[in-house]
């Protein structure tokens, strides 16, 4: 599927979750208001939005935590009703990090591992394999209660990958964790849905949901927009750019212009306006410049633009 | 039918898990398990000797073979007491021995004889203190306990605070537990994993039995090997009456855990459900001293049950069939806390 093209919402089999017009009240405040959004299998999913939009009742809904007061909703194939016959697929990382500070890492891994059934060489090597992940492997005879903030996302992260789940519910996994280690989550994210699992991701850092195939903008408990992070961009109205350094400002604006490019001029230079990076040879050949710079808008930018939208801004 | 022994097995390891994790923890938290042993022996020192109290409602039998008009005049008219009329001793001894009457006063020519329940010392003084104020001269008196055993108030205060330490602890240290599972998130997480909310709670209660039992017997090695408070019945029996209050306790800390957010909360339940069981529920004086208008409340604290089934056991060598109403009592506030318990965490969904 081209980055350009917003992705439908299509239920269909290979959807791991399909919810259609859920509705959630909490007394008067409508916290979800009719969302429709579907996950396919073997996504990395990206739900943004604003404090309070209705991602983490979403998310909480999606393991039964919140009884819905509208709408449908099917997970990994049955419908939200019956979602504890396949609640030992889905893996649930909440914001807060469910972890025992009064036992070691091992017995948090192992207290884990026991309440899905994975016992004995294959629980052993889970652990060892999860530990070495989050690079806690030297840390495991300590108590968990001893380990700085972001040690403490990462056992929390380990547990919740314990059971290999095929459904992965992360709620702003990677809070104070270090950016080398961040890289080291998302490689092996990567290789979760490589291997068939889905991911619905929930952050506030836009590097990250960068790295998402589909990123979901929710405001006001509906979704707004849906797409990849450049297809979200498109929707914010932000389009790349190439910033030029030319002899003679003026007669290059109007030569772009009149072949229908935006050109705005920036000090001693120009910002051309592009709809795809396809577009750069053209302008290249046209303006011939001493210098450029290529300019792509970030996710951080559509999303303030975004919710700039929404306050009438 | 494979499927359900495979769900059943599996739903054991989930509660072994849970008892594990619980035991892990209790295990490292050196000051908790420090209290629940050597509190027993702190709170008996502090309060054993030191309690008395007035009494009304006591059932006393009245044997009267003549010779003795003065005394059965002043016996009569005392109000604490409702009076039975009785044509023989033994009828009187019989009555106290089916816990029908507090204590009987035979009086005949020559003679008064007063017959005690050993198991309620503040009783006996009672009865004592009346008669003597009643003589009209220098008489001696017979005084006949029932169980054969002067009993001093440690030996009656001794069962019941057993199970007093273990309900507290229990109680506390088991709200404390589920209010730290729903702070730091982890029961949330529990709701997103195959563990029920029963196996939960049933995992808690294996846990906390071990630590029960290590309670239990520290207390009654000290009530009974230090403090001299006789063990007729079984000590098995004793045992099951503390294991069964203190699941109790736990069901009812799990409950009530959901009505306070910080630890310090917990705490405020001690005053609203502690101390309503230490001064309404016969543990350090018998339940007639205690104002009748306010006695139906004690019949709704577990701890009425559990005083009255370890003084029986220990003190009248009562067996279990014998003090079954008790059990099946605490077995009833058992249950109820298991449902409220469990439908409480439920009400978590929102």
């Amino acid at each position: 599927m081209s980055d350009d093209i917003l992705i439908q919402n299509e239920a269909s089999n290979d959807m791991t979750v399909a919810a259609r017009d859920l509705v959630k009240r909490f007394g008067q405040l409508k916290v979800l208001d009719g969302l429709t959004i579907c996950i396919p299998r073997g996504t990395t999913y990206c739900l943004l939005g604003p404090n309070g939009s209705g991602k983490t009742t979403f998310i909480r809904s999606i393991v039964g935590l919140i009884r819905l007061d509208g709408g449908e909703m099917e997970v990994l194939g049955r419908p939200i009703s019956r979602v504890r016959e396949i609640i030992s697929r889905i893996g649930y990382m909440t914001q807060h990090k469910a972890l025992y500070p009064d036992l070691t890492l091992q017995e948090n891994m192992e207290f884990y591992a026991s309440l899905y059934g994975i016992k004995g060489a294959r629980r052993r090597a889970r652990i060892d394999e999860l530990l070495e992940m989050v690079d806690l492997e030297d840390h495991r005879r300590r108590l968990a209660g001893d380990l700085s903030g972001g040690m403490y996302q990462r056992l929390s992260l380990a547990c919740t990958l314990i059971h290999d789940p095929d459904l992965l519910l992360l709620d702003e996994p990677t809070v104070g964790v270090d950016p080398r280690l961040r890289r080291t989550f998302w490689e092996y994210f990567e290789s979760l849905t490589d291997g068939g699992a889905t991911i619905l991701i929930t952050t506030h850092l836009m590097d990250e949901a960068e790295k998402c195939r589909i990123v979901g903008y929710m405001k006001a408990g509906r979704l707004e927009a849906e797409g990849s992070p450049v297809a979200i961009k498109r929707l914010a109205g932000l389009r790349p750019s190439i910033r030029l350094w030319v002899d003679d400002s003026k007669a290059t604006a109007d030569l772009l212009a009149s072949s229908g490019f935006e050109v705005i001029e920036s000090g001693d230079a120009l910002d051309v306006f592009l709809d795809s990076f396809n577009d750069a040879r053209t302008v290249l050949d046209l303006a011939r410049p001493r210098d450029l710079k290529l300019v792509e808008p970030t996710l951080e930018e559509a999303f303030l633009r975004l919710s700039d939208i929404g306050r009438g801004g | 039918m494979i499927s359900i022994f495979e769900g059943l097995d599996a739903s054991l390891d989930r509660i072994l898990a849970v008892a594990l994790r619980v035991i892990r923890q209790l295990k490292r938290d050196r000051r908790t398990v420090g209290l629940i042993t050597f509190i027993p022996i702190f709170l008996m020192v502090l309060f054993g000797y030191a309690l008395s109290g007035d009494m009304s409602g006591i059932c006393l039998g009245l044997v009267d073979e003549g010779g003795q008009e003065g005394l059965r005049g002043h016996i009569e008219g005392v109000d604490d007491f409702e009076i039975l009329h009785l044509g023989s001793a033994s009828d009187a001894e019989q009555l106290i021995e089916e816990g029908r009457l507090n204590g009987a006063i035979v009086l005949g020519p020559g003679q008064v004889v007063v017959m005690l329940d050993g198991s309620s010392p503040q009783i006996a003084t009672s009865l004592i203190n009346l008669v003597r104020a009643g003589l009209e001269g220098p008489m001696p008196l017979d005084l006949r306990y029932i169980y054969g055993y002067d009993l001093e108030m440690m030996d009656s205060v001794g069962p019941a605070v057993l199970g007093l330490v273990v309900f507290f602890f229990t109680f506390i240290v088991s709200a404390v537990s589920f209010l730290r599972e729903r702070t730091q998130g982890s029961l949330e997480k529990f709701v997103a994993s195959p563990l029920s909310r029963p196996e939960m709670v049933l995992g808690y209660l294996l846990g906390f039995s071990v630590f029960t039992v290590i309670q239990s017997v520290t207390t009654l090695v000290v009530v009974v090997f230090v403090f001299g408070v006789p063990m007729y019945g079984s000590p098995i029996t004793a045992l099951a009456v503390v294991l069964l209050l203190g699941a109790a306790a736990l069901v009812m800390g799990a409950f009530f855990s959901n009505f306070a957010k910080t630890e310090f909360q917990v705490v405020q339940f001690i005053p609203l459900v502690i101390l309503p069981q230490v001064v309404l529920t016969g543990v350090w004086w018998p339940l007639q001293s205690i104002p009748e208008s306010i006695r139906p409340v004690s019949s709704i604290l577990p701890l009425t049950y559990s005083s009255e089934a370890l003084r029986a056991v220990m003190l009248k060598g009562a067996s279990l069939c014998e003090i079954m109403p008790d059990i099946f009592a605490l077995s009833l506030f058992f249950a109820i806390g298991f449902l409220a318990a469990t439908l409480a965490l439920k009400r978590e969904v929102g």
